[in-house]
């Protein structure tokens, strides 16, 4: 017992002061993230034209932005301006393309069309103002030979639409 | 991706600078993300990665470092990652996205 008290004091008197760090860790995810919230299709209502558009049998892609901070980022949404993949074409294709707020989770965003603008002629920007959540469209038309309406060859085509969320 | 304002820090290597970066994948029909480093007029800049093209799954977190001569830095503006697509049959407009940092 007493040898134990012993090594028990000496222990103690060499032993070093201990500190325990306690840290902190956390992630911090993007503040604006881009979901698709319905998948896009061309519909073919004749056969040189491809379209979004749902009266041709088209179904315009809509995209959601969300995002927690204001006066943070832009969104840019540009529609297609060549296939990404489609079968060999033996005349010109000519894209059209109009991008539109469809709904917003704020009033506060009525503006976000008329204040957005084209640094492209395929792009249109909107700066995000206020936080939230606010879904676009993507209406894209394909047209095949210009005047001599030369029809699409048979087979399948894919066009990209690109959204960006861009730091302000 | 984040930060969305990253700062680019020293590195071990003379005339190098770094930043460290994540990402997350929300969408799960995407994979693959592909970085990119461009100067204000969107022109890309080079820079060096472990992988250009990286595997995230779905609801995943990937942490990268790149890295840029101090050259390179001076010009740098906007970080990158753009999702990348897989092709298929049919006649649809898919959707890339595109999440940009800014340096500050």
């Amino acid at each position: 017992m007493k040898n134990f008290i012993v090594t028990l004091t000496l222990m103690l008197a060499v032993s070093p002061v201990i500190a325990e760090n306690i840290y902190i860790n956390g992630d911090v995810e993007s503040r604006c993230s881009i979901v698709q919230d319905t998948a896009g299709r061309w519909g073919n209502p004749s056969a040189n034209v491809l379209t979004t558009l749902p009266a041709s049998g088209g179904q315009v892609p809509i995209i959601r932005f969300d995002y927690s901070l204001a006066n943070a980022y832009y969104a840019s949404i540009s529609t297609p301006i060549s296939f990404s993949t489609s079968p060999s074409l033996s005349d010109s294709t000519v894209f059209t393309g109009v991008v539109a707020v469809t709904q917003t989770s704020s009033s506060d965003m009525s503006g976000y069309q008329a204040a957005s603008t084209t640094p492209a002629a395929n792009t249109r920007q909107y700066a995000l103002t206020v936080a939230g959540t606010t879904w676009f469209s993507a209406t894209s038309v394909a047209t095949h030979g210009g005047g001599n309406s030369t029809p699409f060859p048979s087979g399948s085509y894919t066009g990209i639409v690109v959204a960006s969320c861009i730091a302000m | 991706m984040s930060p969305a304002y990253p700062k680019l820090g020293l590195t071990h290597i003379a005339g190098v600078k770094k930043v460290a970066m994540q990402i997350f994948n929300s969408r799960e029909d995407v994979e693959f993300y592909e970085i990119g480093v461009f100067d204000v007029n969107w022109k890309p800049i080079n820079f060096v990665s472990l992988y250009k093209i990286i595997k995230i799954d779905y609801l995943s977190t990937v942490k990268f470092d790149v890295y840029l001569t101090d050259a390179d830095a001076l010009k740098a503006e906007y970080l990158c990652s753009r999702s990348k697509l897989r092709s298929d049959k049919n006649n649809k407009a898919m959707l890339a996205t595109r999440i940009c940092s800014r340096f500050k």
